[in-house]
């Protein structure tokens, strides 16, 4: 898939860049907004990472543009302003999603991938861990078609390890990905642990699932098929 | 304490009580002093008509010259008399006094004219007399007449004062009402208070300014944090980033990655930091919205099922009593979540094993409560008064939070018109009451 990274923090650009080209997208750069709408204008992406803060335009515009030419990509925003009338404004005016700063790369590409399975009508495929299958439309996980009572937070927790599967997550990028809207304080909270420790004790009870791994002094890991 | 047209009212009362009461106590002697004043004048007048007569027809028909009979004439209630009679007198007499008479073997006590004068060669002495019986007996009617005009004056002003203070305090009044009811200086309400009074104008306009300028000043503030906090931001997201493509890396050492979880943990911390006080500043500035309908039952339910698993882990039991429910009407469900679930949350990191927590809703007097008690480690009643002040000192050292938490607590539950109430006591534990507007 083809993304273009629009960032005035070059740095930032170009470590979303190297992350995104490692989950093997092609990836393209623009640190301001007349070389954005100019390359939204000639090439085809099928992503826009869309940085609001720009120094000679309004990152808006830029969605605005786009629709007006009939440009079929898809906007995510990705914005230090993190105000509630961005995000509304940004939203209403067509962008797919919004990211506020600083955000884990990892859910930039859960982000994007769930954009990319409703814009090319991927239905979620079950995805097999050993004798367990996380059935995604149903949302649930079951063994040998029986099904694994888990909690709403618990489900959540395994299948974003499960679609970063091969990666560590640390317990923040979990914590963030899970309780991102609550406004705490708790940067090393047990939850992460106490959850993780009830899906293997309830994933225990059919069989043990040695997929779902500790990294020690890092977080989890799910690792299976490919990997 | 007391309110100033209270004040004003009683003093009114008590200076006329006062006054009055004076008034009542010199009565008498005023009394007396105004009716010794009348009678006199009284008896001056009647010597000079009795005089004029004697110049227009003579003395004879009262005293002739030879005889030695004197005249004398008293009323049947012998209240008054005139008498006339020669005398030896060398001086001079023209003085009123106060004597006794004896009439047809009755003593009466009289304030009697003496006066004495020539007519035709021989000297005669004249005494006009009133009885004191009567002059007293005016002094009580007009002592009554007096008492009742004292208490209906006394009535009357002091309903005219006290409806006159009242109209003439309303510009103060409103003055208060508007101060009482704003939470913010920008929600004050900048219209100026009519009134006729300077001194109220000069109030109304100086508390307006003030407001004005610590509106200012408070927006000014707010704008600097979030300024700060959004340049904040970026330098965080390069490191954040860069800290987990670092992570992501094949073959990378154990310990290094151990030590990168390490930093992107601190991050984490300065990150949390910072988005705490952009919260803080954008809910006081009333940049959430506030939309939503919900069960505050159900939302207590859902923030308890959501820490129950971590309560549960700690061995720490919830005890649930939601028998109440409150239809919470333009509320941000989001905000109020965190408010709730902060709370909890702290009550579960201050309590022990085998420990229970108590989550209660309560309706009493028509307002609705969430109740949550703990048998924790409780508060001292200095750790209680700085409780939700933003950066206070931890609590306990191995506390893990930025101890903000409670910060957050508090804003959210000021911006939704709901007032938290804490008791704890050391080795007891703590309740937590959120009164629902």
């Amino acid at each position: 898939m083809n993304v273009l990274i629009v960032e005035d923090e070059k740095a930032l650009a170009r470590e979303i860049a190297a992350f995104l080209k490692n989950e093997n997208f092609l990836c393209d750069l623009a640190f301001t907004g007349a070389e954005a709408s100019e390359k939204i204008a000639v090439n085809l992406y099928d992503f826009v990472l869309l940085d609001l803060g720009l120094p000679d335009y309004n990152g808006l515009d830029l969605i605005t543009e786009a629709r007006k030419n009939k440009i079929d990509v898809s906007f995510i925003i990705i914005t230090a302003r993190g105000a509630v009338e961005d995000k509304v404004k940004g939203l209403n005016l067509g962008a797919d999603d919004y990211l506020a700063k600083p955000f884990a790369l990892v859910e930039l590409l859960s982000r994007i991938l769930a954009v990319a399975r409703l814009k090319f009508r991927i239905t979620d495929p079950d995805i097999p861990l050993g004798d367990f299958v996380l059935e995604t439309q149903a949302r649930r996980l079951s063994y040998r078609g029986q099904e694994v009572d888990l909690t709403k937070k618990e489900f959540d927790l395994l299948h974003y390890l499960v679609i970063n599967h091969g990666k560590v997550l640390t317990r923040q990028q979990l914590y963030e990905h899970i309780w991102g809207n609550i406004l705490d304080d708790q940067y090393e909270s047990n939850f992460i642990d106490v959850h993780i420790k009830n899906v293997r004790k309830k994933m225990n009870i059919h069989a043990p699932a040695p997929w779902l791994e500790t990294v020690r002094g890092i977080g989890y890991r799910v690792s299976t098929h490919q990997d | 304490m007391m309110k100033l047209g209270t004040k004003l009212t009683l003093f009114n009362l008590l200076s006329k009580t006062v006054f009055a009461a004076l008034f009542i106590l010199l009565l008498p002697f005023i009394i007396e002093r105004i009716n010794i004043l009348q009678t006199d004048n009284e008896l001056i007048r009647k010597r000079e008509d009795v005089l004029s007569i004697i110049a227009e027809i003579g003395i004879e028909p009262f005293i002739t010259p030879e005889s030695e009979k004197e005249f004398g004439s008293y009323n049947i209630l012998k209240e008054e008399f005139i008498s006339l009679e020669k005398t030896e007198l060398t001086e001079d007499w023209n003085f009123i006094e106060v004597t006794q008479r004896k009439i047809e073997d009755e003593t009466i006590d009289y304030r009697v004219l003496n006066y004495s004068f020539q007519y035709e060669g021989v000297t005669y002495l004249l005494e006009i007399g009133k009885s004191l019986a009567s002059i007293s007996n005016t002094h009580k009617n007009i002592r009554k007449v007096i008492l009742v005009f004292l208490l209906v004056f006394i009535t009357v002003t002091l309903l005219s004062d006290i409806f006159y203070t009242d109209r003439i305090l309303r510009p103060l009044k409103r003055v208060i009402r508007k101060l009482e009811t704003t939470s913010t200086p920008a929600l004050f309400d900048t219209a100026p208070v009519i009134t006729t009074t300077s001194d109220f104008v000069q109030l109304d306009t100086t508390i307006r300014d003030l407001m004005t300028k610590t509106g200012e000043l408070f927006e000014k503030e707010k704008e600097i944090t979030v300024n700060i906090s959004h340049e904040l931001m970026t330098p965080i997201s390069v490191m954040q980033s860069k800290l987990e493509n670092l992570l992501l890396q094949k073959g990378i050492d154990i310990v290094v990655s151990g030590q990168i979880e390490e930093s992107l943990r601190t991050l984490h911390r300065l990150k949390t930091l910072v988005n705490s006080l952009l919260f803080i500043a954008r809910i006081e500035s009333r940049q959430y919205l506030k939309e939503d309908t919900f069960s505050v039952k159900e939302l207590v339910k859902e923030v308890s099922d959501e820490l129950a698993p971590i309560a549960a882990d700690a061995d720490i039991a919830f005890d649930e009593d939601l028998k109440e429910d409150f239809l919470f009407r333009g509320a941000n469900r989001t905000l109020i979540f965190s408010m709730l679930f902060n709370v909890l949350n702290n009550a579960i990191k201050n309590s022990s094993e085998h420990q229970h927590i108590e989550i209660k809703t309560v309706t009493a007097g028509g307002r609705f409560s969430v109740i949550i008690t703990d048998n924790g480690r409780g508060m001292t009643p200095k750790e209680l008064d700085q409780l939700f002040e933003r950066f206070r000192k931890k609590l306990n050292p191995n506390q893990d939070s930025t101890g903000i938490g409670l910060a957050i607590t508090k804003s959210i539950a000021d911006f939704h018109d709901t007032v938290i109430s804490v008791v704890s006591k050391p080795g007891e534990g703590t309740r937590f009451t959120f009164l629902f507007p």
